[in-house]
């Protein structure tokens, strides 16, 4: 817990050596924030807590035990999700990591190089491109994966991985999130100093520009890579072959069997239990590169 | 607004491009018909149905080895969004060859012409489907658009134990099911027989088809639609009437609270098809053993017909370049004994082939009812007095606003009737928009 | 920025270039798409007959039939105010909890903020397929523990389920999944203010509330915009939430909100030219109360850029 305020504290004391930190502060906890975000903790994780402890109950126990009384069949639900239908779901798994891992990189870089374009320069039409880009976000994705579809079927790419990745690859939010990060990471004589020891403008950006950057895209990242993971009309109408199915797809299948098959609730429960720990590990990685010392280290470089 | 005028040229240029293709497509169809001869094929076939792919292995091991047939099996979720699935790629002339389709979806597919004529393949497997099941695939025409896979004949299905602790009798009317709805509220108030449930329009539509409903009959070339009929009413009027004087529950089916109240035996019957062993194998696991199965209550005394509710089957889709050898796989997966078998072991379904019914597979019960051993055997003899059913092309939305009308008046305890009205003209209104002959 | 003048050609190229990605994927994968949406909504089936049989349907011009058969279906009206009551809690609440978070995570000398952080935003992560499981145990008296204490303490079990309480439900739903989503977005721009800005007021003597008030928030202002506009959208197109809630109650219907009429018509009754049409009505109705909102904010940050 402690890294983080000695992360947080190191650029400062670094660029402004010899202030604020002084040392009777040193030491004591702000109680009022602390609390006050143990609380929102506990409301954010008490209905996670109830997938954790449906994950370990028996299909008997799910509807007969108190809610939130655990259960006893946790490793036999997990043998029984790797054993359905030869670990297909671990297929699925990988699937979802592709799509997700994938989608979210070509989709951050895209964001980048668009939103460092709409901050840093201005020129004709700058705000046209902008609000048309925005106006992506309008038309509701429901509507859109019918057409997205038989356009897919035209190039012949449906039911292909790139189906799902390719019409993810574009996010106004990420594209808006980037600009707001350039503006304000970025600064422009940065940019004019890196002109006239006569960079070319690609150049200044992956080389000064994109350091700068970093804390906003690993946000940008982390989004993409949630929103395509849970991500499920889209792949609903694109992909037949359950082969090539993400998680959310998948479970979606062990609900659905038909009225003569009951739903494997527990299966579903425990694969969208496992489904969370990538997420969890991305997020621990990810926060890494929310603090200011990459930022400060390339403003001074 | 920038993006208007970007908007249109957009729009024009898809028109360009979707007429082009629509003019290639009909030129491809023409190809087609050459090109559906016997010779190696590949066929995709879209099931939920688990354990399918098993059944398949059994084919393609077995006949379709010899007659270089191969089918992969791509395994999708049920409901009615695999219907719009079906149909935007059949837009896009992908439809696989072969789809599981629920029987009251099949109008809706053919009418979007998704589905092939196989009467010529499927002479022999006529024979071995009782009438009023075969009738379903055919819609009435000298066309056969599927073969039918399994059926879910309705029973009823009730806490024996519990009808004795409370001295109800097993009720053989629909009168005396009300009757045994009041007295148990008597002795028992924090309990109820069922509960009316608006999430399934499969369960209503089953018990107004056991009345005698007619929903869709075609005349000429109009449909004529009765979801507002004579024995529709009655059926409404008596569930609208039980659940407003509080004999039964109104909570929806399918839900964590629906499952404990089975469970803890708070409802303690519920009319259901021959498919129930295996909800209420998830939904209510402490109650092993305790449930028994009766034919539904009927009408008037000495009657015996009960509706349907579930049930799919095969069909070949008319963007199959193999529709021949489609058909030949789908007659063998539901008339072949040994495939029907497995199907009944892999995927537990209640087959629709009438031999199959009372073959090995089904001599024991299922383990959930191992009280009644004659379970099947009594099974069989129900499914035989299975009403006629009657679906037209948009059961869909018949089935959207019967979620909807009658969710809310489940809710008010309100009129039922007015809700079936609400849904007879959602439906009629919908046929006229769609610009099909409607008789009046 | 220094004047446009000096720029030499690949400097006026140059954001031409980098956006053209994005142009491209835009115009394949949104522009045509919407195009194609908004020809459908344009057009209707026309069956004949029984409509059985190849050729028994097409698709014909219908003019704005879907549009004016849209505006007037009393449904889509009721959806759009059960939105808008639902969006007034949604977006104050949700945006107000992620903005205080996001303060207090940055503040000084707060302890466990790795865990809080991922705690808040976990919920983000759980997929709609268990989420209808998961408030179905937490929101139906029979089963939700909550009812259980109620019930041991003899207080009054309120359904959640029905009439206004169901806002709650839908709201509490909504902001439980996306505060923290919120609060990263502000947190990582609370990140970016320079040391010595902080510094600065501190050194003036400001304590931590008057220096989230007068520096932190301001400086965080464009991110407070992004938040504002996007939850804007998500309000307006609220969708997962009452689907989530529709399987437990009767209370819902399949015409909720006016995005849960369109997947109706487009999934459920195969309706696709009506649903592009109330598609299309939805789209216009967010982007002028959403760039309106944008247009509003950008006008007011010029007016302090220029002061």
């Amino acid at each position: 817990m402690s890294s983080l305020a000695v992360r947080k504290a190191a650029p400062a004391a670094g660029t402004t050596p010899g202030t604020a930190q002084g040392p009777p502060l040193r030491g004591r906890i702000a109680l009022v924030p602390t609390l006050t975000l143990l609380l929102g903790a506990l409301y954010c994780l008490l209905p996670v807590a109830w997938v954790v402890i449906a994950a370990t109950k028996s299909g008997r126990e799910l509807f007969s035990t108190f809610t939130f009384l655990p259960g006893t069949g946790f490793t036999q639900n997990i043998k029984d999700l790797s054993a359905y239908r030869d670990g297909i779901y671990w297929k699925w798994m990988g699937n979802s990591a592709l799509y997700a891992g994938l989608g979210a990189l070509l989709s951050t870089a895209v964001s980048a190089v668009s939103g460092y374009a709409l901050a840093i320069y201005r020129f004709r039409g700058r705000e046209t491109i902008f609000n048309v880009l925005m106006a992506g976000v309008l038309m509701p994705p429901v509507i859109l994966a019918i057409p997205q579809y038989l356009l897919m079927a035209k190039a012949d790419l449906t039911d292909s991985y790139a189906s799902v990745l390719l019409p993810l690859v574009l996010s106004p939010y990420g594209v808006y999130l980037a600009r707001i990060y350039a503006a304000a990471a970025v600064p422009g004589d940065v940019v004019e100093a890196g002109r006239m020891d006569g960079a070319g403008e690609w150049r200044i950006f992956t080389r000064v520009a994109l350091p700068m950057m970093v804390p906003g895209l690993v946000t940008v990242f982390l989004f993409q890579f949630v929103a395509v993971w849970n991500n499920f009309l889209l792949p609903y109408i694109m992909l037949s072959d359950d082969e090539k199915f993400p998680i959310t797809l998948g479970l979606f299948t062990l609900l659905e069997q038909g009225s003569n098959t009951p739903a494997l609730y527990t299966l579903v429960i425990t694969g969208a239990l496992l489904a969370i720990i990538p997420l969890v590990a991305l997020f621990l990685v990810i926060q890494r590169f929310w603090s200011l010392d990459l930022l400060s280290g390339a403003v001074k470089s | 607004m920038p993006i208007t005028k970007h908007n249109r040229l957009v729009a024009s240029t898809i028109a360009v491009v979707l007429g082009a293709t629509s003019l290639a497509a009909c030129g491809s169809s023409d190809d087609d018909k050459s090109a559906s001869q016997s010779g190696p094929a590949t066929l995709t076939f879209w099931t939920w149905a688990p354990g399918m792919d098993k059944v398949v292995d059994l084919w393609n091991k077995g006949p379709g080895k010899q007659q270089q047939i191969t089918v992969e099996v791509k395994k999708q979720a049920s409901g009615d969004t695999l219907i719009t699935k079906i149909l935007t790629a059949h837009k896009a002339k992908k439809a696989p060859d072969l789809v599981q389709a629920e029987y009251q979806a099949l109008p809706t597919l053919v009418s979007n012409d998704a589905l092939a004529d196989i009467a010529a393949e499927s002479k022999e497997a006529k024979t071995k489907f009782a009438d009023g099941v075969w009738q379903q695939t055919t819609l009435g025409t000298d066309a056969v658009y599927a073969i039918p896979q399994d059926i879910g004949p309705m029973m009823f299905y009730y806490r024996a134990d519990l009808f004795k602790k409370y001295g109800l009798t097993v009720p053989t009317t629909w009168e005396q099911f009300a009757e045994t709805a009041r007295a148990l509220k008597k002795k028992a108030p924090d309990k109820a027989l069922t509960t009316f449930s608006a999430n399934d329009s499969g369960q209503f539509a089953g018990l107004a088809q056991q009345a005698g409903a007619k929903w869709w009959t075609a005349s000429g070339d109009k449909w004529k639609v009765g979801i507002d009929d004579a024995a529709t009413r009655k059926v409404a009027d008596f569930w609208g009437g039980l659940v407003k004087e509080g004999a039964i529950d109104n909570q929806p089916m399918y839900q964590p609270a629906w499952n404990k109240a089975l469970n803890t035996g708070k409802e303690i019957a519920w009319v259901s098809a021959v498919w129930a062993p295996g909800t209420l194998t998830t939904a209510a696991p402490q109650t092993t053993g305790k449930w028994a199965m009766a034919p539904l209550p009927q009408w008037s005394a000495g009657e015996n017909v009960t509706g349907s509710w579930g049930g799919s089957s095969t069909a070949v889709t008319t963007d199959s370049p193999h529709k021949a050898a489609a058909a030949k796989f789908a007659a063998w997966l539901n008339t072949d004994p040994q495939a029907v078998a497995a199907l009944a072991k892999e995927s537990g379904i209640y087959p629709a082939s009438t031999s199959a019914q009372t073959s090995d597979a089904f001599a024991q019960p299922p383990a959930f009812f191992s009280n009644q051993p004659d379970f099947y055997t009594k099974a069989s003899e129900i499914a035989k007095t299975t009403a006629p059913s009657a679906w037209g092309p948009n059961v869909n939305v018949a089935y959207t606003s019967f979620n909807d009308a009658f969710g809310a008046a489940a809710k008010n305890k309100s009129d039922f009737g007015a809700a079936l009205k609400t849904m007879q003209d959602a439906t009629v209104a919908d046929l006229k928009k769609q610009g099909f002959g409607v008789a009046q | 920025m220094t004047t446009a003048r000096r720029k030499p050609y690949g400097v006026k190229g140059a954001p031409y270039g980098f956006l053209l990605p994005a142009t491209i994927l835009f115009v394949l994968f949104f522009a045509l798409p919407i195009g194609y949406a908004i020809w459908l909504s344009l057009h209707k089936v026309q069956v004949k007959g029984l409509g059985l049989g190849a050729g028994a349907r097409n698709e014909v011009w219908a003019g704005l039939r879907n549009y004016t058969d849209a505006l007037t279906d009393s449904e889509l009206v009721a959806g759009a105010l059960r939105v808008a009551g639902y969006g007034l809690i949604v977006v104050p609440v949700m945006l107000g909890l992620a903005l205080v978070f996001a303060l207090m995570l940055d503040a000084e000398k707060v302890r466990l903020a790795p865990f809080t952080r991922l705690a808040i935003f976990l919920p983000y992560a759980i997929p709609g397929v268990v989420a209808a499981l998961l408030w179905g145990f937490l929101y139906l008296p029979d089963v939700s523990p909550f009812y259980f204490i109620l019930g041991k303490l003899g207080l009054p079990q309120p359904n959640l389920l029905d009439g206004g309480p169901l806002f709650l439900a839908l709201s509490n739903i909504a902001v439980w999944g996306g505060t923290g989503f919120n609060m990263i977005v502000i947190y990582t721009s609370l990140q970016a203010i320079p040391a010595e800005v902080r510094e600065a007021a501190k050194l003036d003597g400001a304590g931590p509330l008057q220096t989230a008030l007068r520096i932190k928030i301001p400086m965080v202002a464009p991110s407070l915009v992004l938040t504002f506009f996007f939850s804007i959208i998500a309000t307006l197109q609220v969708f997962s939430e009452p689907t989530t809630l529709k399987p437990l109650t009767n209370s819902v219907s399949t015409t909720w909100s006016p995005l849960m009429k369109v997947y109706r018509d487009a999934f459920n009754t195969g309706d696709i030219y009506a649903a592009a049409a109330e598609a299309v009505i939805i789209a216009v109705v967010t982007l002028v109360l959403s760039f309106g909102f944008l247009r509003a904010a950008n006008s007011r940050t010029k007016q302090e850029e220029a002061r």
